[in-house]
């Protein structure tokens, strides 16, 4: 196999990769800019030089020339290259920052170019802590700068769209926006204007950055020239904790990180994974985390008067115990995990009910084929795959006509806003809801209330469109103490320190709800049966025993970037 | 007058140099009177012939010895070798590159002015020799009555069927194309000319690929000077051989050499390559305005190392003669400087040009230019320090080789070179220092 050595060390390779993704790939740290792995590589950041060689050959023969030693002799380039367009070869001798004065003289020189110009406003910028161009200068750049002239003015405060501002002067022309623009989204919004050091992206004359993906530049602006209008000056990096997870504005299922301060998701942004999202996010997944942090509801409630918990169990399982499994209709949701619309199954079919349906939340027309899909929920193949029909309205307001219906059992969805029903239609019936947001309106006329925890708080699996499973890790906490929960807040995040004292633990923000399976395993209890399972991660593993639809499942299998369902049970 | 031939048997005698691209002929330019006077023979030459296969064209350039006329010299024949084989599937390109915007030079415009019809002839003979359909002649769009002149002209050309569809009744057919440039210096760096001629963003492109693998939309593509182009049809007519007889061995034939600044008289001058620097100065341009001394020359282009005056004794316009004297060939525009210029003056000035043109698009660049030319304006006011100096020579070599393109090493040259050749005329404009002499610190 072909040969490359990189600092003395020889690695393996097949191909001809490019020598800094190839580092990057073997945990060599090269430093660069401009360079993104999804995107042509422009080379024009200079940062990411090398010192290249080659084994020097004899020209009549073709043989490598050989030292005393019996080495071959390394001819090197005259110039030094930038490895983000420099092909790995076979017999090619490499030096980077790591043994190199050269490049690390050369590298150190280009930075002091990159911040003659920049605004070193780190205190009010909100890259400060998470840049790119910072976390360089302290790693490979000079200790002070030789630069005592008026550092080049430009626009600053510029609204490109309704999502992204940008800061001219902050920008280092990596041209990583526009070539976003160009090569990934393909909306052609941004382009380079100016010239020289006067350089700065901007929109074409009357056009608005206004793409569905505009936020993405955010992420790869190795700077803080283009920040967020919505998260700008509202945290601190440092001052936020970051979850990965998975996004539920659409059946896509992208990665994400959940961004936390105070209890309370601050900002959501993309979280690398090759088999779904790539790199990228939408707008749309990036901006609907509010729901996260507003309207939650602020415990259970009978009639609408809060109440405990044990209280809401004991009436809710009174109202099922009075009716025939027959009058209950149990409506699961495609917006809530897998686990608990297994669990509610379970509980219907202890009472003898049919399987629960769910409500369907597509958008004609609004998928891209990219990261939106028409449906607006997360978990609609999940429900499929639990054998859960789709409720139509129809259906639903004959049934509660004749008077068939007793009791409605719902998990999470707001069935009078999504038009299946009207609140006159629910007049004769008792709504028990697990309600994730009090401007549900069913709240507002349901027998009980058992609030129930969302993506951000809870554990659970999620089935994409495609059938790819990935599960859920809790951001935040929730008022009642869940060792399952505990344990996996400790263990989701970057910083590894999930303790109560922790910075994202806010007692004024703790939402007083419950993931479905504790809440759902408790008024079946009451009824009971038992239901209970030791933790989310025994529901799968029951599922997977129980389901072929998810044969093989399990959370090991799934880990952070999720699975298959195909997949594991062909191989199940 | 027949031209004297030196002992070895080359042209090298510029007094009784007879000249072939810019003949004192009345109105050269017009299409009639270029046919009078052996046009487009040359090209009726190559299509009737059944020898003059593509291959002999570019052999019999190879074997002039002619060398690229834009500035860096590389050999032309060989350029045109690079060139993949011929593939019907692929359209194949030449770029003409008119972009001549370097200070100091105004050759190629002489050409598009005087004889712009060797210059089409030239083309339509490059395009035969590659096999290239179309020719893009990129002329810098400040030549606003040449372009229009040309297009004129050009015009006449189809007319007559020298351009076009099977010219001059052969299979051979070529559409020119006059692309105007928008004034930027940086598009007549060739990758760059090839994004602007796209509609393109004019930034240099990364190479490898070149642009014979990867040209203008992906295509095969060569890209040659107006002049060296304007070279070919004298080649084919007067012979490879006649050609690599002409002036300097190495660095052969006929060539412009634009000489402005203090001297008598300023102006674009033909003659042989490899002529003395002072026979330039003193005995074609007419010696040095006002009976002044001669300071300094910066023999190629403002990016070519600046000379003192004394160091040009014997040394010669061509590659070899004065890289020996620390400089280049570039252009052959020469700017000539008297003594009572201020050389960090001109400095400034040239560092402004560069701040100016950088496109931006590489930091060491788009940075250095503009610190330059801050520096060296500091200097001009006499506010600058010694340690400035210093600092000049280490941005210089923080630009070199480290950028997409060349316009860094062109901005850093002449600051190297200058404050190299005329140090002390800098320390003597920089601040004094507030250690007296004498004392060690």
């Amino acid at each position: 196999m072909a040969k490359v050595t990189i600092d003395h060390q020889t690695f393996e390779f097949e191909g001809s990769p490019m020598v800094l993704q190839f580092c990057l790939d073997n945990e060599v740290d090269v430093p660069h800019f401009c360079y993104h792995p999804a995107m042509s590589a422009p080379a024009n950041c200079r940062q990411c030089l090398i010192e290249v060689g080659m084994p020097d050959r004899d020209r009549a023969t073709g043989h490598a020339i050989l030292d005393e030693d019996g080495n071959p002799v390394i001819q090197f380039m005259p110039k030094l290259m930038t490895s983000c367009t420099q092909p790995a070869a076979d017999g090619m001798v490499i030096r980077t920052h790591r043994s190199s004065d050269i490049i690390r003289r050369a590298q150190k020189d280009n930075l002091e170019f990159l911040l003659i110009n920049h605004p070193l406003d780190c205190p009010i910028c909100d890259q400060a802590g998470n840049c790119p161009l910072q976390i360089q200068a302290y790693k490979f750049g000079p200790e002070s700068s030789r630069f005592e002239f008026e550092k080049s003015h430009k626009p600053k405060q510029i609204e490109l769209g309704p999502n992204v501002m940008l800061d001219g002067e902050r920008c280092i022309n990596c041209t990583r926006c526009t070539r976003f623009t160009d090569e990934i989204s393909e909306s052609h919004q941004l382009t380079i204007i100016e010239r020289g050091v006067d350089n700065y992206p901007m929109t074409p004359p009357g056009v608005v950055f206004d793409e569905p993906y505009s936020m993405n530049v955010i992420d790869i602006c190795p700077v803080g020239a283009l920040t967020s209008r919505d998260f700008r000056f509202k945290a601190r990096v440092w001052e936020m904790s970051s979850t990965p997870s998975i996004t539920t504005t659409n059946a896509k299922g992208s990665n994400c990180h959940y961004w936390v301060q105070d209890n309370l998701i601050m900002k959501v942004t993309p979280r690398t994974n090759m088999f779904v999202n790539e790199y990228w996010l939408a707008d749309e997944d990036r901006l609907d985390y509010r729901r996260f942090n507003d309207n939650r509801p602020s415990g259970p409630t009978v009639d609408g008067d809060p109440v405990t918990w044990d209280l809401a169990y004991e009436h809710a399982r009174g109202l099922l115990a009075k009716c025939e499994g027959a009058e209950i209709l149990f409506v699961g949701s495609s917006s809530a995990c897998v686990e608990d619309n297994f669990l509610l199954g379970r509980m219907a079919a202890s009472l003898g009910a049919d399987t629960p349906v769910f409500v369907e939340h597509a958008v004609e027309g609004a998928g891209d084929n990219w990261l939106v899909t028409d449906d607006k929920t997360p978990n609609r193949e999940g429900c499929l795959r639990l054998d859960m029909h789709p409720l139509t309205g129809e259906s639903l307001r004959s049934r509660l006509s004749s008077g068939e219906i007793k009791v409605l059992y719902v998990l999470e969805e707001d069935l009078i806003t999504s038009g299946l029903c009207s609140a006159e239609d629910l007049s004769g019936v008792q709504v028990i809801v697990h309600d994730n947001s009090i401007s549900n309106q069913l709240v507002d006329l349901a027998a009980v209330t058992l609030p129930a925890a969302m993506i951000v708080e809870t554990v659970g699996t999620y089935v994409s469109e495609n059938g790819y499973a990935q599960k859920s890790v809790p951001a935040k906490a929730i008022r009642a103490v869940n060792r399952t929960l505990m344990m996996s807040i400790g263990k989701s995040r970057a910083d590894m320190h999930g303790t109560p004292f922790d910075k994202w633990h806010h007692e004024e923000n703790l939402v007083n709800c419950l993931p479905g399976w504790v809440s759902i395993p408790e008024i079946a209890r009451a009824l009971g049966q038992d239901l209970s399972f030791k933790g989310p991660r025994q529901i799968i593993e029951a599922l997977a025993d129980s389901n072929e639809a998810f044969a093989g499942l399990s959370y090991e299998g799934m880990g952070e970037i999720g699975i298959q369902l195909e997949e594991v049970a062909a191989t199940a | 007058m027949e031209a004297k031939k030196d002992n070895s048997g080359r042209i090298t005698d510029w007094r009784s140099y007879e000249r072939v691209l810019l003949p004192s002929i009345k109105d050269l330019h017009r299409l009639d009177v270029y046919e009078e006077n052996g046009g487009y023979q040359a090209l009726r030459k190559v299509l009737v012939s059944d020898d003059w296969t593509p291959a002999k064209v570019t052999d019999e350039v190879k074997a002039s010895g002619l060398r690229g006329r834009g500035g860096a010299g590389f050999p032309t024949g060989l350029k045109w070798s690079f060139m993949p084989p011929v593939d019907p599937e692929v359209p194949r390109f030449i770029c003409c590159n008119g972009d001549e915007s370097e200070p100091g030079t105004f050759k190629d415009r002489q050409l598009l002015e005087y004889n712009p019809h060797s210059l089409l002839e030239g083309i339509l003979l490059a395009c035969y020799a590659i096999s290239a359909g179309t020719a893009f002649l990129y002329i810098r769009g400040e030549f606003a009555d040449w372009i229009t002149h040309i297009e004129v002209e050009l015009a006449k050309l189809y007319e007559k069927g020298y351009a076009g569809k099977n010219i001059m009744g052969s299979d051979f057919s070529v559409e020119i194309v006059i692309h105007k440039g928008a004034g930027a210096y940086i598009c007549g760096e060739e990758s760059s000319l090839m994004n602007s001629l796209e509609g393109e963003r004019a930034y240099p492109r990364v190479k490898p690929p070149f642009p014979a693998q990867k040209g203008v939309w992906g295509y095969p593509t060569t890209i040659n000077n107006v002049e060296t182009l304007a070279a070919i049809p004298t080649i084919l007519n007067k012979g490879g051989d006649w050609f690599a007889s002409v002036g300097a061995e190495r660095h052969p034939g006929p060539v412009l050499y634009g000489v402005s600044g203090h001297v008598n008289r300023p102006g674009v001058y033909e003659y042989p390559t490899g002529i003395l620097i002072t026979d330039l100065i003193y005995k074609v341009a007419g010696g040095i305005r006002n009976g002044k001394k001669l300071k300094a020359i910066v023999p190629g282009g403002s990016s070519t190392p600046i000379l003192r005056a004394d160091m040009i004794e014997g040394v010669r316009m061509d590659a070899e003669s004065l890289k020996e004297a620390g400089s280049m060939m570039g252009t052959a525009g020469m700017l000539v400087m008297d003594e009572d210029t201020d050389i960090v003056g001109f400095l400034r000035r040239i560092t402004h040009f560069y701040h100016h043109e950088s496109c931006g698009q590489c930091t060491p660049c788009r940075e250095g230019t503009g610190w330059l030319e801050d520096i060296v304006s500091r200097l001009e006011r006499g506010e600058g320090h010694y340690r400035d100096l210093d600092l000049l020579t280490d941005l210089c070599t923080q630009m070199e080789g480290r950028t997409v393109c060349a316009l860094a090493d062109a901005a850093a040259w002449p600051v190297r070179y200058t404050v190299e050749r005329f140090r002390d005329e800098f320390e003597a404009r920089c601040r004094p220092s507030l250690v007296p002499a004498g004392i060690s610190i």
